[in-house]
C-alpha cells in the first residue's frame, strides 16, 4: 500500500511540471512573471548555504517568478536593512533565512505591514503570520546521537564542539543535554570550538589540544561538518583514527570524501539536503502566497548517513547521495498540485 | 652602590629587553603545572604546528611592517591560494607541482599589483591592500560560483569534477618528519622555521634588509643615498604575498578540501603575532625573530587554555590582552627609555 | 618683564642647569647664545611649562610664575616657537584653520565654526604678519619657510608678554628674515619682551639688545654695550678661544667639474664655471637663487633643460641618484631630519648607509666593519658619543649633523655636495666640520651651498654668488668685504 502511494507520488512529481503548466494556478502565480520574492540571507559562506540558494533558485525557477538574493554576509543590522530595502524593491514574498530573532522581529513585522508574505528559515521570529521553517536541528543531534549509542553503548567519554549563541546549534545543544540525562554513563570530557575561519583548521587546532589533555576521548560529538572536518584532521594527526569516532551533523562532497577516506574517524552524519530545504522554502513561501493556510513550523525531515552505507554504495559525491538515498533528495512538504517542482 | 635612579632605569631597561621572553616562559611552566600532558615533545611540536600558518603569514607582514607598510590581503591571499590549489588538482586535473607553483606565482602577482598600487599610483598601503582584500575574496569564488571545491562536486557545465588533490600535495600537510621521537616533525612546522631563518637573515643580516628597515624609517633619505626604494617596497609586498601563498598551500594540504573562507582570522591573528613581535628583545620595530615568538605565544596561550577548557571567547579576550600588553611595552616603556638618554 | 634666580634642573643623574640667573624687560630683544648642550633646550621648556624647575625663583612681571603645563604658560603670556617646524602646525589644515587653532582649543570658543568669521579673522592674523598666502592652501603643500611664519603666527595669536623663539630663521631666506625682524621690531615697540635663541651672526647683529650666553648650565657671559661684542660672546659660550679660520686658498688643480649654459630659473642667463680639483667652492644666494636646482641636477634629481655638464672632461648627465653616485658625485643633503638621518638607525648604520655593498661579504653584513669605519669616523670629526652603536637621537644636532657628513666621507668621490651643512649646529662643531672638510678635500672638488655668507667665508676657497638664477659674484677668499657679498646676494651689486 504505502509502496503504491510513494510510486504514485513519484509519477507526480516526474509529470509535476508539465501538468502544473496546464492547470489553472491561484493569483498570483496565473502570471509568474510578475511575481517577485526576495531571499534576505545572515549568512551564506560555505556548502550548506550555497546549497541552500541553489534549491531556492531552482524551486523559484521552476515557479517562474522573479528572485532577488540580498546577502548581509553575518551583519543583523544590515539583514534587517535588506529587509526594508526588499519592501521598498516592491517585492511580493520574502524569505529571511538565519539571522537573530532580535533584530528580525521589527523588520518582518515591517514586511507585513506592507502587505508581504514572509517566511524564515531557521531564524525564531515568533510572530503568527510567518511560517517557520525548520530543518529540526533537534532531531539532527538527537539522530546522529542516537548513533553514537547504537555503535559505543551507554558508556564512553566524549568531546563536544560548540559555539553558543548560534540558533542551529543551539538547537542541537538541546539534544546533546536531553541524550546526556538519559544516558548517565556518558562524560562530557571537554567542550570547545570557535567559528574562526577557516574553522576546520582552527577547530583542528583545539580538538589536538583537547586530546592531549584528556586521552580517555573515545567519541567526539561534532554536530556541524566543519566542526567535524577539523576534530578529523586532529585525529588523524595524532594516529589515533582507530580509537576514535566522530558523529556530526551536516553534509557536503568534500565531507564524503572524508568520511570515506581509509580509517577515517567520522563514522556518521545526519543531515537534511539543504539544496530541498531551499526548495521548500519557495514552496512554503509561495502557497501562503496563494493564499492557502500553513501548519507551523515547517519540518524538514532529516537523514542519517553511515559510514558503511556510504561504503556500500560507493558514493562519492552530494549527486550519488541522492541518487542512492531517495529520501534525502526530496522532501514531501509543502505540495501542492498547482506547483511545478523543479526539474531533476 | 648606584643611585636609586640609574637602578631605576637598569630595571626598566631589563624589563623592556627581556620582559616578554620571561612572560613567555612563565606561561610555559604555569601551563606545565596547571595542564596534564602540556609539557611534553609531542605537545610542543603541535603548538609549533598550530601557529606555522599563521607565523608564516605573519613573517610576511612583518617585511611589509619593516618598508613602513602594511597588507592587509594577506589572508585573502593565503584563503584564493588554498582554492587556487584546490582548483588546479581537482578541477585542472594538474600535479601537485603545478599547483604549488601557479599558487607561488598568484602570490608574487598579487604582491607586485599590491607594490605598484602603493608606489606608482601612491594609493595609501592600508586603502591598496583593503581594496586587493575584498578583491580576492571575492575573485576566489567566481570559479566555482562559491562553491566549496571537492572531487565530485557538480561544475558550471554540469560535469563533475573528477581530479583529487595529490598524495605529493597533502604530504606536504601532513608528513611528519622523524627526530628522536618517530614521525615527530610535521612538513609545516619544518617549513615555517626555514622561512623564519630565511627572513631573519635577510632582515637583519644582509645589506637589502638594512637599506628595507632604511626606507622604513626615512624613505626620502634613503632615497637620496641611492637605494632604489620603489623596487623595495614592491619586492616587500611580493614577499608578503608570496609567504601568504605558501601559507594557503600548506593549509589546503591540511585540510584536504578547497573550502570557502575569508581569511579574516589568518589575517588578523598574523598581525597580532607581528606587532606582539616589536615587544620581544625590546627591539621597538618589526623583527622575523619577534614574529616568530609573537606567533608561539599566542599558540601556547591558545593550546594551553584549550586543555584546561577554556571557553573560546575568552581565548580572543586573552589574545587581545596579550597584544595590548605587548604595544605597551613597545610604545610606553621604550618611550619613556627614550627621553632620559637626551635632554 | 620676566626674572629667574637660581634655576636648577636635573635629569636623573644629569644636571642641566645649574643656577641660571636672567632678566628680560619689556620691549627688549635678549638673544641666547649656548654650545648644544649647554642647556638652552631645558631652559626654554621650564619657562614654556614643559617641565618644572628643581629649585630657584621665577617672577612674571612681578608675580610669581610657576606655570603648571604648556597650556598655563601661555595663558599667563609666555609664548614659545619650537625649533621643529612640523610640532607648530597641522599639516593636513588650511593655513586659516591653523592660524586660529589656538582660538578652537580655548574653551571660550563657541562649538559652531563659521567659515565667514573664520577667513576674516585669519586674514587679520595674516595681513598683521604681513603675509601673503592663500588662506585655503592645506599648509602640508607650502614651502619650509611658510610654515615657520604660520608657526610664529600662531603664536603670536596669543599675545604674548614674552614670546620665545627657537632657531626662527633656520630654514628662512634673508628676504623672509626680514619680514621676520621688521615683525619683531615691531612687537618690541609694543612692549614685548623677546627672547631669541640663535647662532646666526647677521641675526643677531640685527636684533640684539643684550646677548646672554649659557654653558654648562650657567650663564657665562653677558654683553649689553653697544656695538655688541660678538667675538666675546662666541668665547664665552664656547669657553675657549677659536683659532682665527683664516684660510689660504689652494690653487686648483685641474677642472672636475663644468658647467657650460645652465639654465637654473626659467628666463634667467645661463650660467657658467668650474670647480677643480682639491678646490672648495662655496655658492652662496638668498632662496629663488637656484641653488637648491643646481644641486638637484647636480644629483640626478631634476634633468637639466639647457647646456651641459662635464666631469672630469666627460659629459655627465645623471637621471637618478644611483648614476650620480655611480660617477662619483656625493650629495650630504640639506634638512638632515627629512633627508638624511634614520632616526630607528644608530651611527654605524648612519654613516655606512650608502656604501652597505662595501661592507658586506656573501650577501651578509660585517656589524664589526661597520663599527670599525664609524669608530674612524667618529674620532676624525670629534662626534660626541659613548660609542658606534648610539641611536643617532640621542646625539645633539651638531653630532648628527657631523655623522651625515661623515656619511659621505666614507669613500673617495669626485664631486662632494654639502648643501647647507651648518644648518642648526653651533659653532665649534660647525669648525669641526669646516676643518675635516678642508683637510680632505684634496682628490675632489667640493661645492658648498650655503645662505649665510659667514659661513661661506669660513670654509671656500672661492665664492661664488648666485643671484635669481645668475652669477652675481665671485672672489677668491682673501680680504673679502662682507658688504660687497652682501649686496651682491640681494640684487643690489
Amino acid at each position: 500500500m504505502l509502496n503504491r502511494l510513494a510510486i504514485g507520488l513519484a509519477a507526480t512529481l516526474t509529470l509535476g511540471p508539465a501538468l502544473a503548466v496546464a492547470q489553472e494556478r491561484p493569483a498570483p502565480f496565473d502570471a509568474p512573471e510578475e511575481v517577485s520574492i526576495a531571499v534576505v540571507r545572515y549568512i551564506s559562506t560555505g556548502d550548506f548555504f550555497q546549497a541552500y540558494l541553489a534549491g531556492v533558485e531552482a524551486q523559484a525557477e521552476a515557479l517562474g517568478v522573479e528572485l532577488r538574493v540580498l546577502d548581509s554576509r553575518q551583519d543583523a543590522a544590515l539583514q534587517a536593512d535588506m529587509v526594508d530595502q526588499a519592501i521598498a524593491l516592491g517585492v511580493d514574498g520574502i524569505i529571511i533565512q538565519h539571522g537573530l530573532s532580535e533584530s528580525m522581529q521589527e523588520a518582518a513585522q515591517r514586511a507585513i505591514d506592507a502587505g508581504i508574505d514572509v517566511v524564515a528559515f531557521d531564524v525564531e521570529i515568533d510572530n503568527p503570520a510567518i511560517p517557520q521553517i525548520e530543518q529540526s536541528n533537534y532531531l539532527l543531534g538527537e539522530l546522529a546521537l542516537e548513533q553514537a549509542a547504537a555503535d559505543n553503548g551507554d558508556d564512553f567519554t566524549a568531546g563536544y564542539v560548540y559555539v553558543p549563541g548560534i540558533a542551529p546549534l543551539d538547537q542541537r545543544n538541546a539534544a546533546w543535554e536531553d541524550f546526556k540525562a538519559a544516558h548517565p554513563g556518558v562524560t562530557e570530557a571537554a567542550v570547545f570550538g570557535t567559528l574562526d575561519n577557516p574553522i576546520a583548521n582552527a577547530v583542528a587546532n583545539q580538538a589536538r589540544a583537547v586530546i592531549q589533555a584528556n586521552p580517555a576521548i573515545d567519541v567526539f560529538f561534532a554536530p556541524y561538518n566543519e566542526f567535524a572536518a577539523g576534530v578529523k584532521i586532529a585525529v588523524d594527526e595524532m594516529g589515533l583514527g582507530e580509537d576514535i569516532s566522530i558523529y556530526s551533523a551536516d553534509i557536503s562532497t568534500s565531507d564524503i570524501a572524508a568520511m570515506r577516506e581509509p580509517g577515517s574517524p567520522w563514522a556518521a552524519t545526519v543531515a537534511t539536503n539543504p539544496t530541498v530545504v531551499g526548495e521548500v522554502s519557495v514552496r512554503t513561501l509561495a502557497l501562503l502566497m496563494a493564499g492557502e493556510t500553513i501548519e507551523s513550523p515547517v519540518i524538514v525531515p532529516p537523514t542519517l548517513i553511515t559510514q558503511d552505507f556510504l561504503d556500500d554504495n560507493a558514493i562519492d559525491s552530494m549527486a550519488t547521495l541522492s541518487e542512492k538515498m531517495p529520501q534525502f533528495a526530496h522532501a514531501e512538504v509543502a505540495l501542492a498540485d498547482w506547483l511545478p517542482l523543479p526539474a531533476r | 652602590m648606584a643611585e636609586p635612579g640609574a637602578f631605576r632605569a637598569r630595571l626598566l631597561a631589563f624589563a623592556i629587553r627581556y620582559g616578554f621572553l620571561l612572560l613567555l616562559v612563565g606561561l610555559v611552566l604555569y601551563f606545565s603545572l596547571a595542564a596534564p600532558g602540556f609539557a611534553n615533545p609531542r605537545s610542543a611540536v603541535f603548538v609549533l604546528q598550530s601557529v606555522a600558518i599563521t607565523g608564516i603569514l605573519a613573517l610576511g607582514v612583518t617585511t611589509t611592517l619593516v618598508v613602513g607598510g602594511f597588507d592587509l590581503s594577506i589572508g585573502a591571499v593565503a584563503t584564493s591560494s588554498l582554492m587556487l590549489a584546490a582548483y588546479s588538482m581537482v578541477v585542472l586535473e594538474q600535479p601537485a607541482y603545478v599547483a604549488v607553483a601557479l599558487c607561488l606565482l598568484m602570490g608574487a602577482l598579487v604582491g607586485l599589483i599590491n607594490g605598484l598600487l602603493i608606489v606608482k599610483c601612491r594609493i595609501p598601503d592600508l586603502l591598496a591592500t583593503l581594496g586587493m582584500m575584498f578583491l580576492l575574496i571575492g575573485l576566489q569564488r567566481i570559479p566555482t560560483q562559491g562553491n566549496s571545491i571537492a572531487t565530485g562536486m557538480t561544475l558550471a557545465d554540469g560535469e563533475t569534477a573528477q581530479g583529487s588533490f595529490s598524495a605529493a600535495f597533502l604530504w606536504l600537510g601532513r608528513h611528519r618528519f622523524d627526530l628522536v621521537i618517530e614521525r615527530l616533525v610535521p612538513v609545516p612546522v619544518v617549513i615555517f622555521l626555514l622561512i623564519a631563518l630565511a627572513i631573519w637573515l635577510f632582515l637583519g643580516f644582509t645589506r637589502h634588509g638594512r637599506l628595507m628597515y632604511a626606507i622604513g624609517s626615512n624613505a626620502r633619505a634613503t632615497a637620496l643615498v641611492g637605494a632604489p626604494v620603489a623596487r623595495y617596497k614592491i619586492a616587500a609586498y611580493m614577499i608578503s604575498g608570496v609567504t601568504a601563498a605558501i601559507g594557503g598551500v600548506l593549509l589546503a594540504a591540511r585540510l584536504g578540501r578547497g573550502d570557502i573562507a575569508s581569511g579574516n582570522n589568518l589575517l588578523l591573528d598574523s598581525v597580532a603575532a607581528a606587532l606582539i613581535g616589536f615587544a620581544v628583545l625590546g627591539a621597538a620595530r618589526p623583527n622575523a625573530f619577534g614574529t616568530a615568538m609573537g606567533a608561539l605565544f599566542v599558540g601556547i596561550l591558545l593550546q594551553g587554555m584549550t586543555m584546561l577548557n577554556a571557553p573560546y571567547y575568552t581565548q580572543d579576550f586573552v589574545k587581545g590582552a596579550v597584544l595590548v600588553i605587548a604595544l605597551m611595552f613597545t610604545f610606553y616603556l621604550s618611550s619613556r627609555r627614550g627621553p632620559s638618554m637626551r635632554h | 618683564m620676566l626674572a629667574l634666580h637660581g634655576l636648577y634642573k636635573a635629569f636623573g643623574a644629569n644636571q642641566v642647569l645649574r643656577g641660571v640667573d636672567l632678566t628680560i624687560d619689556a620691549g627688549e630683544v635678549v638673544v641666547l647664545m649656548g654650545a648644544n648642550g649647554a642647556g638652552k633646550s631645558t631652559l626654554v621648556k621650564v619657562l614654556s611649562g614643559y617641565h618644572v624647575a628643581d629649585d630657584g625663583v621665577m617672577t612674571l612681571a612681578g608675580n610669581a610664575y610657576h606655570p603648571v603645563d604648556a597650556r598655563d604658560a601661555i595663558r599667563q603670556g609666555i609664548v614659545t616657537v619650537h625649533q621643529a617646524i612640523d610640532d607648530g602646525v597641522i599639516p593636513d589644515l588650511s593655513v586659516a584653520d591653523n592660524l586660529l587653532l589656538d582660538r578652537f582649543a580655548s574653551r571660550d570658543h563657541g562649538l559652531w565654526v563659521s567659515a565667514r568669521t573664520l577667513r576674516r579673522e585669519a586674514r587679520q592674523v595674516a595681513e598683521a604678519m604681513g603675509m601673503t598666502l592663500d588662506l585655503d592652501a592645506r599648509v602640508a603643500e607650502l614651502s619650509v619657510a611658510d610654515r615657520q611664519l604660520i608657526g610664529i603666527a600662531r603664536a603670536l595669536a596669543h599675545s604674548p608678554r614674552l614670546l620665545i623663539l627657537d632657531e626662527p630663521t633656520s630654514s628662512l631666506s634673508a628676504a623672509e628674515a626680514e619680514r621676520l625682524f621688521n615683525l619683531l621690531d615691531r612687537l618690541r615697540e609694543q612692549g614685548v619682551a623677546i627672547l631669541y635663541i640663535s647662532h646666526r651672526m647677521t641675526d643677531i647683529r640685527r636684533l640684539a639688545d643684550r646677548i646672554v650666553c649659557l654653558r654648562d648650565g650657567r650663564v657665562s657671559g653677558m654683553f649689553d654695550q653697544k656695538p655688541l661684542d660678538l667675538p666675546g660672546a662666541v668665547q664665552a659660550m664656547l669657553g675657549q678661544t677659536l683659532e682665527a679660520t683664516a684660510i689660504q686658498p689652494v690653487a686648483p688643480g685641474p677642472a672636475v667639474l663644468e658647467l657650460h649654459d645652465i639654465v637654473l630659473a626659467p628666463g634667467s642667463k645661463p650660467v657658467s664655471f668650474a670647480v677643480g680639483d682639491g678646490e672648495v667652492v662655496a655658492l652662496t644666494g638668498l632662496l629663488g637663487s637656484g641653488m637648491e636646482a643646481l644641486v638637484a641636477m647636480l644629483f640626478g634629481q631634476r634633468p637639466l633643460s639647457q647646456g651641459s655638464l662635464r666631469l672630469d672632461g666627460r659629459d655627465y648627465a645623471p637621471n637618478t641618484v644611483s648614476e650620480a653616485l655611480a660617477r662619483g658625485v656625493f650629495l650630504a643633503a640639506k634638512d638632515r631630519s627629512v633627508n638624511g638621518v634614520v632616526a630607528d638607525f644608530d651611527i654605524a648604520d648612519n654613516m655606512t648607509l650608502p656604501f652597505l655593498k662595501a661592507f658586506s661579504t656573501g650577501g651578509l653584513l660585517r656589524r664589526s666593519r661597520q663599527r670599525q669605519a664609524a669608530t674612524q669616523m667618529i674620532e676624525r670629526l670629534g662626534i660626541v658619543c659613548q660609542s658606534p652603536q648610539d641611536a643617532i637621537g640621542t646625539l645633539s644636532g651638531g653630532n648628527q649633523q657631523k655623522v651625515m657628513i661623515g656619511r659621505w666621507l666614507q669613500a673617495p668621490c669626485r664631486l662632494l655636495i654639502l648643501d647647507e651643512p651648518f644648518q642648526g649646529v653651533d659653532i665649534g662643531a660647525r669648525h669641526d666640520i669646516g676643518r675635516q672638510i678642508r683637510a680632505t678635500a684634496k682628490g675632489r672638488a667640493t661645492l658648498v651651498c650655503v645662505s649665510e655668507i659667514d659661513e661661506a667665508i669660513e670654509i671656500a676657497d672661492r665664492i661664488i654668488v648666485l643671484h635669481e638664477g645668475c652669477i652675481a659674484g665671485e672672489q677668491y677668499n682673501q680680504d673679502i668685504d662682507l658688504g660687497v657679498l652682501a649686496a651682491q646676494a640681494a640684487g643690489h651689486g
